[in-house]
């Protein structure tokens, strides 16, 4: 779905480079790195928000042959800072994340329709009619999260998705990006290290600005992540169940 | 909204303001019978009262689309053309033509420093592609400085222009015609007809620019289209009317209160509501000194405007920073 080869885009003194990158159609994959380390930069550069140097395939096209409005189809990006402006209630905040499917006029039945459904599996339905702006931090997170869902593309592009949201909201949030992710590529930046390793199919470890450790569950290795982290990280292994501990060097 | 309660409300506001149109055309300093007129009384209404009350309505609604079209680009509930420094900038303009005796180029003069106040005010207020209000608030009090030195520094050049120029500053329907509200009328429902297309994205601006990008507008493009849109019609009221504040700042706020936020609801909603503000006001501004004399209608709406400013400031607090 994704290959890169020899990328590099910079911004300031910033640069980030990934040598060699290719990602299956499908699958849960978390950008994982300390701050600053280029996990936001990496997502904007998928998104084509940040221009670059290499090669950029995206389902076998060159990524400089899409228009915005082609790969927009395919591609759907939830910044991590998003704001609104404006006191839209839920329901219509959610519905503009199908614009790309509209004729730029006006929604259609189907429009509203799945909607419907995306609120109801992100669990924000009872939100329905309250304003936006009078939200809790979590609340919004998952709202602008359901209107990513529903923009329905190939592939989804999430930057730390689950920073603001309580625990429960997590596990099912969680629950329904893997259930996605069997047709879905997503792709999301994560700081809770349990939770990725717990949940996700693949890593992907940032490292002042390289991609440094591209690995799966069964070959991760606790002294690569301790170097990567700069604290002492240790698996815990207990009923077949992983967990993890750290604490500074 | 439900379309069915916005359509009820429109239905009201469209009979308030026809209500309205018809106080105005009958009441002021002559008062004229609506039916049977003499030939004084048909030439008083068709050539004096009809012009001024229809030319207030535009005017105002004007005014209040481009006001509602400023907080959409500026992302900031304060933006109109007034606070943007665009009303100033466009009398800038427009008393340079007025100086160079070219009082039929008045809009077109009143449009290039529009943009050109606008343009600035929004660069200075731009950070990271974020509009800061409060710097948006800073830049237009400084862009609008600027201009009403530029304007009495011409005025201080040339005398014989002046006490016109003082009056049509102050805001006013009292130079109306047929021709300008002819011209007016064109200018409005072309620009309504040509942003009708971008409700849903103009809608979607108002997310930070990086959603709004990654949802399909171009938030750019759409930017530029505004701001030239807002501009005409700032600088049409203007040349025609003067500076007249605050109604472009109030009115939005209110129908959003009413809790029509959309585009598709808004726009509409505020082409008549700031017609029927305006005619109201004018109504009052020629009708509340004895013995017809008048008063620049500029000074009752921002006397409103400020009051309105004022307790948006110290109540309301909150809904000033929906744009944090």
């Amino acid at each position: 779905m994704i290959r890169l080869d020899e990328i590099v885009a910079t911004q300031g003194d910033f640069s980030l480079s990934v040598k060699s990158l290719s990602i299956k159609e499908s699958g849960l994959v978390a950008v994982l790195g300390n701050n600053g380390s280029g996990k936001t930069t990496f997502l904007s550069l998928l998104s084509g928000l940040k221009s670059y140097e290499g090669s950029y395939e995206l389902s076998g096209k060159d990524f400089g042959s899409y228009s915005a409005k082609s790969a927009g189809e395919i591609l759907s990006l939830l910044p991590q800072s998003g704001a609104l402006n404006m006191p839209f209630d839920v329901f219509y905040v959610v519905l503009t994340g199908r614009f790309i499917h509209t004729d730029g006029r006006s929604y259609s039945k189907e429009d509203f329709d799945e909607t419907e459904r995306v609120m109801i599996e992100t669990d924000i339905m009872h939100l329905k009619e309250r304003p936006f702006n009078e939200l809790s931090g979590g609340e919004k997170q998952r709202v602008l999260l359901a209107r990513t869902i529903n923009k329905d593309t190939k592939v989804l592009l999430l930057d730390e998705p689950f920073s603001d949201t309580d625990i429960l909201h997590q596990h099912k949030l969680i629950g329904l990006l893997k259930e996605l992710a069997k047709k879905k590529l997503i792709i999301v930046v994560i700081h809770d290290l349990s939770l990725a390793i717990r949940e996700f199919e693949r890593f992907l470890f940032f490292e002042s600005g390289t991609l440094s450790y591209d690995v799966t569950p069964e070959e991760i290795d606790e002294e690569r992540l301790s170097s990567i982290f700069g604290v002492r990280v240790k698996f815990i292994k207990e009923a077949s169940k992983l967990f993890i501990y750290t604490e500074e060097v | 909204m439900k379309k069915s309660n916005w359509f009820i409300i429109l239905f009201f506001m469209t009979l308030a303001l026809i209500v309205a149109t018809v106080f105005a055309v009958s009441i002021g300093a002559v008062k004229l019978p609506l039916f049977n007129m003499t030939t004084v009384e048909k030439n008083i209404f068709f050539n004096v009262r009809l012009p001024r009350v229809l030319l207030a309505g535009l005017v105002g609604a004007a005014l209040v689309m481009s006001g509602a079209l400023f907080q959409y680009v500026m992302k900031n509930p304060l933006a109109d053309s007034f606070t943007t420094g665009t009303s100033a900038s466009s009398a800038m303009g427009a008393v340079i033509a007025i100086m160079l005796g070219l009082e039929k180029l008045i809009p077109l003069f009143a449009l290039a420093g529009g943009l050109t106040g606008l343009t600035a005010v929004y660069k200075i207020s731009s950070v990271r592609n974020r509009i800061q209000p409060v710097t948006m608030l800073l830049a237009g009090i400084v862009i609008s400085t600027f201009a009403s030195a530029t304007i009495s520094f011409m005025k201080y050049l040339s005398d014989d222009a002046v006490s016109s120029i003082i009056f049509w500053l102050m805001g006013g329907f009292s130079s109306a015609s047929i021709s300008k509200v002819i011209i007016l009328a064109i200018a409005i429902i072309g620009s309504y007809l040509s942003i009708r297309s971008d409700f849903l994205s103009l809608d979607i601006i108002c997310f930070d620019d990086m959603t709004a990008e990654a949802s399909g507008v171009n938030v750019a493009r759409l930017r530029r289209k505004i701001f030239f849109i807002a501009s005409l019609l700032t600088a049409f009221s203007v040349g025609y009317a003067g500076i007249i504040g605050f109604a472009g700042l109030v009115i939005p706020h209110i129908i959003r209160l009413l809790r029509m936020v959309k585009a598709a609801e808004l726009l509409p909603m505020s082409l008549i509501g700031g017609g029927l503000f305006m005619i109201t006001n004018d109504l009052i501004a020629r009708t509340i000194l004895s013995e017809g004399q008048e008063l620049p209608v500029g000074i009752l709406t921002s006397f409103i405007g400020g009051i309105f400013f004022l307790t948006l400031l110290i109540k309301r607090k909150k809904e000033l920073f929906y744009f944090d």
